[in-house]
């Protein structure tokens, strides 16, 4: 056989048992990969690409250098979901770097990491004042992750006693002018809804590039043609401020009418509306 | 406005909520936020009654606004 001809075969071969061999490895992003991974890739590109250029002579000694090298980690990987001894050989011990707003620099000597670097690692992951640190610590992958002291965190409705509803995901359902019936499904809509939706808001289907639904059933639109204003949704707020109106304009009732009897009923259901509002608040202004 | 034109006009906002906090309560996928709209929703429509029953009232003791 011709030798272009052998390494055709081989190459488009090569091509597809990569392709599937790359769907059983560990699912990594690259930058958060050990060096061992690394390594391990670059072994079996490397050896892939000899086979394929057909310099290993006996094509059979590589596909047994390629197995093992595939092979092997995949082994280790199953291997260290059952062990935590071979997981922490497999992928090293996360060392920690910071400890109750100490820096540990033993730790970081055993990093081999320079105060420079480290700072700079820190003020990657916005923390640029080392007193606002609580503690810190270094992945197996070589990230450090930071843990802000308490005063220092970020704002959360928690921290702030409020209440805020749930939001589940949205739901695609037109995509590039087509409706999508499995998203409409999903959420329980049906066509003829999202007809009626879009006739309100005076858009024509094939006009519309993406729109999703979300949690409460309103419908977000994404025109093509970006000169045309969608109005939005303000369906909550509008709710919101006239069951406010209404609230009020009882209190004012209450003030107005000179009959016991009426004047009772007004506050009494004045009060009750402004509980309504209170509860209804996270819901409706999020 | 007569104070029954008044009412009437609040009690035809409350209406207008009432219906909107339903259709969010059928719409709404979470069952937590559904059921405040419930909730909110059965509210208001006691609210609403109370406020029917005083129209009638007030028309009963005016009805020169009657209809207003």
């Amino acid at each position: 056989m011709d030798t272009w001809l052998i390494l055709l075969f081989n190459s488009i071969i090569l091509f597809f048992l990569t392709l599937i061999v790359t769907r059983y490895m560990k699912k990594k992003s690259l930058s958060n990969i050990t060096p061992f991974d690394f390594i391990s890739y670059v072994v079996v590109a490397i050896i892939i690409s000899l086979i394929s250029l057909n310099i290993i002579p006996n094509i059979y000694f590589g596909l047994i250098v390629l197995a093992v090298w595939i092979l092997m980690p995949i082994v280790l990987d199953y291997a260290s979901m059952k062990s935590k001894w071979i997981y922490n050989i497999r992928n090293g011990k996360e060392r920690v770097l910071i400890k109750d707003g100490k820096v540990m620099e033993d730790n970081l000597s055993k990093e081999r990491m320079t105060g420079q670097e480290f700072l700079q690692a820190l003020r990657s992951k916005k923390a640029f004042n080392l007193a606002d640190v609580e503690f810190a610590v270094m992945e197996t992958t070589g990230d450090i992750n930071v843990s802000l002291k308490a005063d220092k965190k970020p704002v959360t409705s928690y921290d702030l006693g409020k209440k805020v509803a749930l939001k589940t995901e949205p739901q695609t359902v037109i995509l590039d002018g087509n409706m999508l019936n499995e998203g409409l499904t999903n959420i329980g809509l049906n066509q003829g809804w999202l007809s009626t939706e879009l006739e309100n808001k005076g858009v024509a289907l094939e006009n519309v590039f993406i729109g999703q639904v979300d949690s409460s059933g309103d419908l977000y639109l994404d025109l093509f043609d970006d000169m045309i204003q969608v109005p939005k949704t303000q369906v909550k707020e509008m709710l919101y401020a006239s069951i406010q109106k209404s609230q009020a304009d009882l209190m004012t009732f209450s003030l107005d009418t000179d009959n016991k009897v009426a004047k009772a009923m007004y506050l009494k259901n004045a009060q009750k509306l402004e509980k309504v509002i209170k509860k209804l608040e996270p819901y409706l202004l999020r | 406005m007569t104070v029954g034109s008044k009412v009437k006009q609040t009690l035809a906002t409350l209406k207008g909520s009432e219906a909107t906090l339903r259709l969010y309560s059928l719409q709404e996928r979470d069952k937590e936020a559904s059921a405040i709209y419930a909730e909110a929703f059965q509210e208001i429509s006691k609210i609403k009654i109370d406020l029917e029953k005083r129209v009638g009232t007030i028309e009963f003791e005016e009805p020169q606004y009657k209809g207003n």
